[in-house]
């Protein structure tokens, strides 16, 4: 947004003989700089990809070479392994729940916060804590027994607790997830703030109820936050790990409800041993980002509103 | 909002919105804390407590689970298991640190051929998923003979992987006035000079978001520990804990937790330390974007 | 002044790199000092198997002082997680505990050692041939028999006896049992035994009473979706009843005696294999029996003597001498014998069987008698299963997860099964 950048000041004394290397040298060294970063998009991304790709179109158990079956992983994967398409739904699912839950909460305790006068900066410490303590084992850990049988949902609720419960237990998965709303949370805060309150008076001036207010000033305001905020959740949602495999102990269970696509991944990859599946079904899944990303930009003209053009 | 200029005696009444908000706070950041609390509740609490009721607090405190804790899992000690998060935290931390702001350097302020292509390239690698890459990576660590070693874990971010931090440094050494490389160069300073002399020390505040957000991340990665590290004696506490869990049954739920409480520690001090770095850095990056 | 804090913070951070690089290179299991030799050695079981082999691997150490061997062991589910990547990752521990189905696939794929190269040191002359065999692949010995094992219904002697119910007898039709297990939710109020739905290996059981197996000779399906969806309506009606564990309980299996309804308190019998079931005692502390698994209707025994585990060393082990040895030792030492007993099921060692057949008290006993009592009337048991069948086992459950959670049928569950295992089989 509102970068600031002073203009380049001119090359004013040009006179100074040591002022402008030759342009080749200054070349030279972008390039150093940019040497280990090469290095690794190179060797650790673009290689893998491209060798990733070949993979999908092979059997690859790790122990024998590779052998080339074509397309047979592409097929098995759509048409012979319901498997496949119950962590495509698994993982639908919980992007559409956990994702706008998650928002939606970062959004309204960020709007909670905003002309909060005291004690501000101690609940946005604190809503923002689960965050980092959230992706860890530990946590991962906590909530298994807080769901499980014995746990205390199971003591609130009855029933034996969410896990062992297909529709809930991917649930519990996702309100992990919400649960380390503070991040979101935290920019939308920062967003909201860099709102001018100019903007709101005018509009009270205008007759507008704090709804319209709402509306009309800070959703359009923020809207570049909130798209940021949807764009980066996504993805992250669709590469969901962690939670599933603590809650459902590695299994996915029960009968594969908390199974998501990286999970079942990384089951057809290293532990059943089929690299190529495994690698064919990483593919789909970076295309499936891709669209969705590409998807989310392309509406995003439609209701992202950037307050200074010309960004970039 | 706007703020009374009124009169000096005016007793406000009391904002009974103000008071439900801040009531609403507190509640939910009760709930939320819940967990935290039940964790610590829990790693105090004899065996025989732990599922049987809701109440939070143990009878007594059961600091024999912190010792059966500290005694490690696999015959490998809790100070080892420690030591190992730590080397490949602090190994990753200084990769990071390294070479995203060698690489931010370049992107932000030097010019180069392709500088636009490349730079939405490495944009475009943030929202890789891993797992495109994670097999060829694995396979090549593997022929490396570098499989159930540290350096699949931290050589990565000596290369500059992590191109979120790349992006995090380059806007925010955009936000640097350009007279002071002028004047750097003026003085003589080649581009090495003046990124170390010049761009490096006022980068700090980057920097240290990126050293701490690395720290973190790494402490708490499973996946790639899960699929890289073998022997026990190499176990972060995050695989151990996992390994805990497969070894023990139901009843060994308190050290299991007092363990867990130990592997956290540091992140909640590093929080606690750098909270607002933390809290900065990633409004920051939010905004920027 | 800026520069200072940063050289500070960098010539820390440098030092811990130079940590990271001397710790990531010291990795192929040398200890730092004392030129001891480290073996890593793995296995899965129940905590009372892991008493008994830490002690016995205490006592090896004793004996080969240069030696120091780490152990881990977990529940067979995570057991078979891990020992995947490891073998994946091309560094399988020193030594390792191996089932049966794993064999065919690890020893194609070079993860294990052809003993024939230590043979000199791991002694296999008292074995029986027959068992022996069992662990070769391509003429060659890839991997030693530990124990004999067969399958068994494990129950609550007491709780059985209160119920009134006939109790489990030799020769018992699969019929029998069902009705049985019926009587015993009715009179107990809970389900009579786990739901072997989802194990593999009841089925197994179940198709050789009928004449059938799991395998053909050449790797493909000894079954067809019909069969396996004829026992799916078979186990799920009896879940239906109550007379078997609901899908919550047989959900949280995982190979673990802890986590089984009968370990639990939640049924009154199980399947499981024979020397397993000690850990049961720890659990319900008025006893457990063990009783043979149900034949066909017309009276076909299903069950076999299997080698109940193997050991193998692995294939890039710096230590194939030690690694040797250490197998040698836990087959054919009688001071380990007796610390082990029949916690991996009956010694193979002929020499060892016989002298410690008098000397095994409480479980073992029960298990050695058990077996007795079974020799003679079984049948040969089938030969390795293929590679595949390691992750078709999961598999098998997953989908039977589905049937027990009502999400599809019987017959389609089992249709999905067969395409999954010959896709699986195929590879």
């Amino acid at each position: 947004m509102t970068t600031t950048q002073t203009p380049a000041a001119p090359p004013a004394r040009a006179a100074a003989p040591t002022k402008r290397r030759p342009k080749r040298q200054r070349e030279g060294a972008a390039w150093v700089f940019l040497s280990p970063w090469v290095l690794g998009a190179t060797v650790l991304t673009l290689l893998p990809m491209v060798v990733s790709l070949y993979l999908s179109f092979t059997d690859y158990d790790l122990f024998n070479p590779p052998h080339w079956v074509g397309l047979r992983n592409y097929v098995q994967m759509f048409t012979e392994d319901p498997r496949y398409w119950r962590s495509v739904m698994t993982t639908l699912t919980y992007v559409v729940i956990a994702v706008p839950l998650q928002l939606a909460l970062a959004l309204v305790v960020a709007l909670a916060l905003k002309n909060m006068r005291h004690g501000k900066g101690f609940y946005r410490s604190a809503f923002y804590a689960p965050s980092l303590l959230g992706a860890s084992m530990s946590i991962a850990l906590v909530w298994r027994a807080l769901f499980n049988d014995g746990g205390t949902v199971d003591h609130l609720f009855g029933n034996g607790g969410w896990i062992n419960r297909p529709g809930w237990s991917l649930l519990a998965v996702a309100l992990l997830t919400v649960w380390q709303f503070g991040a979101p949370m935290v920019i939308f805060l920062a967003g909201l703030q860099q709102i001018p309150a100019e903007l709101y008076e005018a509009a009270a001036v205008d007759g507008a109820g704090k709804w319209r207010q709402f509306v009309s000033v800070t959703v359009p305001m923020l809207s570049p936050v909130l798209f940021f905020n949807l764009v980066l959740q996504t993805i992250q949602a669709f590469q969901v790990f962690t939670p599933a495999f603590a809650v459902s102990a590695g299994k996915g269970g029960p009968a594969d409800s908390t199974l998501v696509y990286t999970l079942y991944l990384y089951d057809r990859g290293f532990v059943a041993s089929h690299m190529g599946y495994a690698s064919a079904m990483a593919w789909v899944l970076l295309l499936v980002i891709g669209a969705v990303t590409a998807v989310l930009f392309r509406t995003s003209r439609s209701w992202v509103f950037y307050a200074s053009e010309g960004d970039r | 909002m706007t703020t009374t200029a009124s009169t000096a005696v005016s007793r406000k009444p009391i904002r009974w919105g103000r008071v439900a908000v801040h009531l609403g706070c507190l509640a939910a950041l009760l709930v939320m804390l819940y967990p935290l609390a039940w964790l610590l509740a829990t790693s105090l609490k004899p065996a025989n407590e732990v599922i049987a009721s809701l109440d939070l607090l143990p009878s007594h405190l059961e600091w024999s689970n912190y010792k059966t804790a500290f005694e490690g899992v696999n015959d490998v000690s809790i100070w080892r298991l420690l030591g190992n998060s730590l080397l490949i935290a602090g190994g990753a931390v200084l990769g990071n640190v390294i070479s995203c702001s060698l690489a931010a350097y370049a992107f932000a302020r030097l010019r180069f051929r392709m500088r636009g292509p490349l730079f939405a390239f490495m944009i475009a690698t943030i929202m890789l998923p891993h797992h495109a890459v994670l097999i060829p990576q694995y396979i090549i660590f593997n022929k490396l003979g570098l499989v159930n070693t540290y350096w699949p874990l931290i050589l990565p971010k000596f290369l500059a992987t992590e191109a979120f931090f790349v992006f995090l440094i380059v806007q925010f050494m955009r936000g640097l006035p350009r007279e002071l490389e002028e004047a750097a160069r003026i003085d003589g300073c080649g581009p090495f000079r003046s990124f170390f002399k010049v761009i490096l020390p006022l980068t700090r505040p980057a920097l240290i978001t990126t050293a701490i957000f690395t720290f973190i991340w790494t402490w708490n990665d499973f996946f790639t520990q899960l699929i890289y590290l073998f022997d026990p004696d190499k176990f972060t506490l995050t695989l151990a804990l996992r390994s805990f869990v497969d070894a023990s049954s139901q009843s060994a739920f308190g050290p299991m937790f007092a363990m867990s409480v130990i592997a956290l520690l540091p992140i909640v001090l590093f929080f606690l330390a750098f909270q607002r770095f933390l809290v900065e850095g990633m409004a920051s990056s939010g905004l920027k974007g | 002044m800026p520069g200072h804090r940063t050289k500070g913070f960098c010539a820390s951070a440098a030092a811990l790199a130079l940590c990271a690089v001397l710790a990531g290179c010291g990795g192929s299991g040398e200890s730092a000092g004392g030129g001891k030799v480290v073996l890593r050695y793995t296995w899965w079981g129940n905590p009372d198997r892991a008493a008994r082999t830490e002690q016995a691997v205490a006592l090896f150490e004793k004996q080969h002082p240069d030696v120091r061997v780490q152990t881990s062991f977990s529940g067979y589910d995570a057991y078979k997680q891990k020992l995947a990547i490891q073998a994946t990752g091309g560094d399988a521990p020193d030594v390792m505990q191996l089932d049966y189905r794993q064999i065919d696939q690890y020893a194609s794929g070079h993860v294990l050692l052809d003993l024939g190269k230590v043979e000199d040191t791991l002694r296999t002359g008292e074995i029986d041939p027959g068992l022996l065999a069992t662990g070769r692949v391509d003429g060659k010995q890839y991997a030693i028999p530990q124990g004999r094992g067969t399958e068994t219904v494990v129950y609550d002697v007491k709780a059985w006896k209160a119920s009134g119910v006939p109790l489990p007898r030799k020769g018992w039709t699969w019929s029998e049992w069902a009705d049985d297990i019926r009587e015993l939710a009715r009179k107990t109020g809970r389900p009579g035994a786990t739901d072997p739905g989802q194990s593999e290996d009841a089925f197994e059981v179940w198709l050789r009473g009928r004449g059938k197996a799991l395998y053909t000779k050449d790797g493909g399906l000894g079954f067809t979706a019909d069969d396996l969806a004829k026992w799916w309506t078979f186990t799920d009606r009896l879940r239906r009843e109550g007379a078997v564990s609901p899908a919550e309980q047989t959900t949280q299996l995982d190979g673990s005696v802890e986590n089984t309804p009968l370990g639990r308190g939640k049924a009154t019998a199980d399947f499981n294999w024979d020397a397993p079931s000690s850990g049961y005692l720890a659990l319900i502390p008025t006893g457990v029996a063990l009783a043979p698994m149900p034949s066909g209707d017309d009276g076909t025994p299903g069950q076999y003597f299997k080698p109940s585990m193997f050991l193998g060393i692995g294939a890039h082990t710096g230590h194939p001498e030690e690694a040797a040895r250490l197998i040698d030792f836990l087959l054919n030492d009688s001071g380990a014998a007796k610390i082990l007993g029949a916690t991996r099921g009956i010694p193979v060692n002929e020499t060892i069987r016989e002298r410690t057949a008098s000397e095994l008290k409480d479980f073992d006993k029960t298990v050695s008698d058990f077996q007795a009592s079974l020799e003679g009337t079984l049948k040969d048991p089938p030969q390795a299963p293929p590679s595949g069948d390691n992750a078709l086992q999961t598999t098998f459950q997953r989908d039977y997860d589905q049937v027990s959670y009502q999400r599809m049928s019987p017959r389609e569950a089992a249709k999905n099964y067969v395409t999954e295992a010959k896709a699986e089989l195929r590879s």
